[in-house]
C-alpha cells in the first residue's frame, strides 16, 4: 500500500517537474512570471498546511514568518555588500527558524482557539513593528530589493532575466517542496499525524507532544520564511503586505481551495489562487470579494478542496468506495 | 519465602475532583514480576488510581514510588520512558492509521525515533521486525495493513494491548482489558495476557472474578476510596471485610 503511494507520487512528481521545465518554452513571459509566483506561494501554502492539515493547528499568523523572511532578505541584500542570492535566502531561513522557535516556545502549551488567537496577536505585533520601525523596514514605503546574479564559478546567471529566475525558483523552491513531501514520510512527519489523531495516547507512548508541536512550528516557520525570501526576490520589493494578516489568510485560502487532506492540495490551491486572482483583477478591483465567495462555497460544499474532490471522483469511478472506513478527504494525509 | 523487590509503591494517595473525594488514602505495593489485580465496585476509583500512577492526573496528596524513584507528578511520557505502560478501559488507539502504524509508534519511540526529520521509520533496522513480533503476539498479523476503524471490537481490544506492549514495559497496567468481550474472546485474551506478561510486572483491573482468581498472585480490593485488603487470592477469598463489602454479594 505504501509502495503504491510512492510510485503514484513519483509519476506525478516527474510529470509536474517535466511540465515545470517546459513552461518557458510554450508560454509567454507574462505567464512564466505568474507560474514563478505560484511556485513560491505553493511552498508557503504547503508550509501552512503542515500546520493545518497535518497537525490540525489553525494559525492566523503564518505571515509573520513569510514577512520576516521577505524583510530579512531585503535588509540583508541592502546592507551586506556582495551577498550572493542564496546567501540572502539562507540568512532569511536562519532568522525565521529562530523566530519560529521563540514564538513557538510561547505558544507551546496552547491548542485550538487559544492557539489561533495567539498567532493572530503575534502577527499583529509583527505588523506594527514592520510599520513603525521605519529606519530598518522602510515603514509604509517598503524596501526595494536588487536580485544579485548567481555565480556558478564557470558562468554567471543573469537573475533579472525572467526565464533564468524562473528556473532558479523552480529548482530551489522545488527542492524545498520535495523535502516537505519527504518530511511527511519521516519519523517526525508520522509523529505529527499521530498526535493530531490521538495526543493522549502519544504521551503514553513516550512522546512529548508539546516539544513535537514546537519543532513542527519552527520548521513551518522556516519554510514560510524560505517562501517569503523568494517573494522578496520575485517582486524585487518588500512591503508591509508581506507581513500582514491578509498574507496568512491567503495561505489558508490556498490550502483550503486545494484541499488540506492531501500533500498536493496546497500546490493546486496556490496555482488556482494566483491565476484566478490575475484573471479576476483584469475585470474588477473587487476581486478579493469574489475570492472570498469562492472560499465560502468551497468550505460549505467541497470541504475536501479540489484534491479531495478529485480523489472522491477517482474512487467513485474505480468503484473502490471508502469501504475500509477511511473518510474520503479528511485524514488522507497518511 | 522470596522477598522480591518492590517495583511500585503507592503511598497514602488522595484524590478529589473539585470536592468529590474519590481516593482517600490508598496504600499498596507491587513486587517485581507480580501479577497484581485491583478489584472493586463500579466507581470505586480504580481507573482514577491508574491515572495517578501513570502520571495522567496529579494526586491531591501522597506519593508514587516507581523503581525506587519518587515519580509523583511526573508526566506520562517520562514514566513511559522509564518502562511503565498502560492500556485504557475505553479503547484508545489511532483509528485512521493502519494497525501496523499504531504499534510501530510505540516501537520507534522506545528506540528514540520520535522527532527525527530525516529518518523514515521503515528504514531503521529492527523497527519493522519488532512491530511484527508484537502483532504476532496479540494475534493481529493478518490485519496489520488495515485501518484500525475496520477492525471488530474484540480485535481493537487486542490492539489496545499490542500498543501497550509496544514500548517494551517492565510494569504493565491493564484497565479492564476484557471489558465488552464475549466469553470465548475473554478466555483467549486472558491466555494472551498471561503469555505476554511473563517476566514482567502486571497490574490488572478486572471485574470477572474467575479471571482474577486464576491470574493474580496478589489482589487489592478498592472500596470507598481506600484499599480494604491487599493479599494473596486465598486470603482475600476468606477475608471477612472483603466478603461483607464486595464478594459476599455474589
Ligand atoms: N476527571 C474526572 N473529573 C471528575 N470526576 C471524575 C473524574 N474521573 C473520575 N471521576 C469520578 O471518580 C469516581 C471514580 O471513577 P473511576 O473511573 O476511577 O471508577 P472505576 O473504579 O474505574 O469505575 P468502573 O469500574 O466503572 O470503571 C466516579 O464517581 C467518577 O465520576
Ligand atoms: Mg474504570
Amino acid at each position: 500500500m505504501d509502495k503504491k503511494q510512492y510510485t503514484n507520487f513519483g509519476i506525478w512528481g516527474i510529470f509536474i517537474l517535466l511540465m515545470g521545465f517546459v513552461v518557458p518554452v510554450f508560454f509567454p513571459a507574462y505567464r512564466v512570471i505568474l507560474v514563478t509566483e505560484a511556485i513560491i506561494f505553493s511552498l508557503f501554502a504547503i508550509s501552512y498546511n503542515l500546520l493545518l492539515g497535518y497537525a490540525g493547528l489553525l494559525s492566523f499568523g503564518h505571515a509573520m514568518f513569510f514577512g520576516t523572511g521577505a524583510y530579512v532578505t531585503a535588509i540583508a541584500l541592502g546592507h551586506i555588500e556582495g551577498l550572493p542570492i542564496l546567501g540572502a535566502v539562507f540568512i532569511a531561513i536562519l532568522a525565521t527558524t529562530a523566530t519560529g522557535f521563540i514564538i513557538g516556545s510561547l505558544l507551546l502549551r496552547h491548542k485550538g482557539s487559544y492557539f489561533a488567537l495567539l498567532t493572530l496577536a503575534f502577527n499583529a505585533l509583527f505588523y506594527v513593528i514592520a510599520t513603525k520601525w521605519h529606519s530598518i523596514t522602510g515603514g509604509d514605503d517598503g524596501l526595494s530589493v536588487t536580485r544579485p546574479d548567481l555565480s556558478l564559478g564557470f558562468t554567471t546567471l543573469n537573475m533579472s532575466d525572467i526565464t533564468t529566475f524562473y528556473y532558479f525558483t523552480l529548482i530551489i523552491v522545488g527542492l524545498a517542496i520535495l523535502f516537505c513531501w519527504y518530511f511527511t514520510k519521516t519519523a517526525m512527519g508520522r509523529t505529527v499525524l499521530l498526535i493530531r489523531e490521538n495526543e493522549e495516547r502519544m504521551k503514553f507512548l513516550g512522546y512529548n507532544t508539546n516539544i513535537s508541536r514546537l519543532y513542527l512550528f519552527t520548521f513551518t516557520g522556516a519554510l514560510a520564511g524560505f517562501a517569503g525570501s523568494f517573494y522578496a526576490l520575485f517582486f524585487q520589493f518588500t512591503s508591509i503586505t508581506a507581513i500582514s494578516i491578509d498574507m496568512g489568510t491567503a495561505a489558508l485560502l490556498m490550502a483550503f481551495i486545494g484541499g488540506t487532506g492531501t500533500f498536493i492540495g496546497p500546490i493546486l490551491g496556490a496555482f488556482v489562487y494566483i491565476f484566478l486572482q490575475d484573471f479576476l483583477s483584469d475585470f474588477t478591483d473587487r476581486w478579493p470579494l469574489i475570492m472570498g465567495l469562492i472560499f465560502i462555497l468551497m468550505v460549505l460544499y467541497i470541504p475536501g478542496g479540489l484534491s479531495g474532490l478529485f480523489l472522491s471522483i477517482k474512487e467513485r469511478l474505480s468503484g473502490r468506495r471508502a469501504a475500509t472506513g477511511q473518510t474520503e478527504t479528511e485524514g488522507q494525509n497518511r | 519465602m522470596k522477598q522480591a523487590k518492590n517495583i511500585l509503591e503507592v503511598r497514602n494517595i488522595h484524590k478529589d475532583f473539585s470536592g468529590l473525594q474519590v481516593l482517600t488514602g490508598v496504600d499498596f505495593t507491587v513486587a517485581e514480576n507480580e501479577k497484581h489485580a485491583v478489584i472493586g465496585p463500579n466507581g470505586a476509583g480504580k481507573t482514577t488510581l491508574f491515572n495517578i500512577i501513570t502520571g495522567n492526573y496529579k494526586p491531591s496528596s501522597g506519593k508514587i514510588i516507581f523503581k525506587e524513584t519518587d515519580v509523583t507528578g511526573k508526566p506520562p511520557h517520562i514514566l513511559t520512558r522509564m518502562n511503565m505502560s498502560r492500556s485504557f478501559q475505553i479503547t484508545n488507539v489511532f483509528p485512521e492509521m493502519s494497525v501496523f502504524e499504531n504499534v510501530r509508534a510505540g516501537v520507534r519511540s522506545r528506540q528514540g525515533l520520535r522527532y527525527n526529520f530525516l529518518k523514515r521509520p521503515e528504514r531503521v533496522a529492527g523497527i519493522n521486525q519488532k512491530t511484527e513480533d508484537i502483532l504476532e503476539q496479540v494475534g493481529l498479523t493478518d490485519v496489520m495493513s488495515e485501518p484500525v476503524s475496520a477492525l471488530s471490537y474484540g480485535r481493537q481490544r487486542a490492539l489496545e494491548i499490542g500498543i501497550t506492549l509496544s514500548t517494551e514495559p517492565e510494569l504493565i497496567l491493564l484497565d479492564e482489558p476484557t471489558a465488552g468481550m464475549t466469553r470465548e474472546e475473554t478466555a483467549e485474551a486472558i491466555r494472551m495476557i498471561n503469555e505476554v506478561t511473563t517476566g514482567r510486572t502486571l497490574i490488572i483491573i478486572e471485574h470477572d472474578m474467575d479471571v482474577v482468581f486464576s491470574l493474580a498472585d496478589t489482589i487489592s480490593v478498592l472500596h470507598y476510596g481506600t484499599i480494604l485488603a491487599s493479599d494473596k487470592p486465598d486470603e482475600i477469598r476468606n477475608d471477612q471485610k472483603v466478603k461483607d463489602a464486595y464478594l459476599g454479594e455474589e
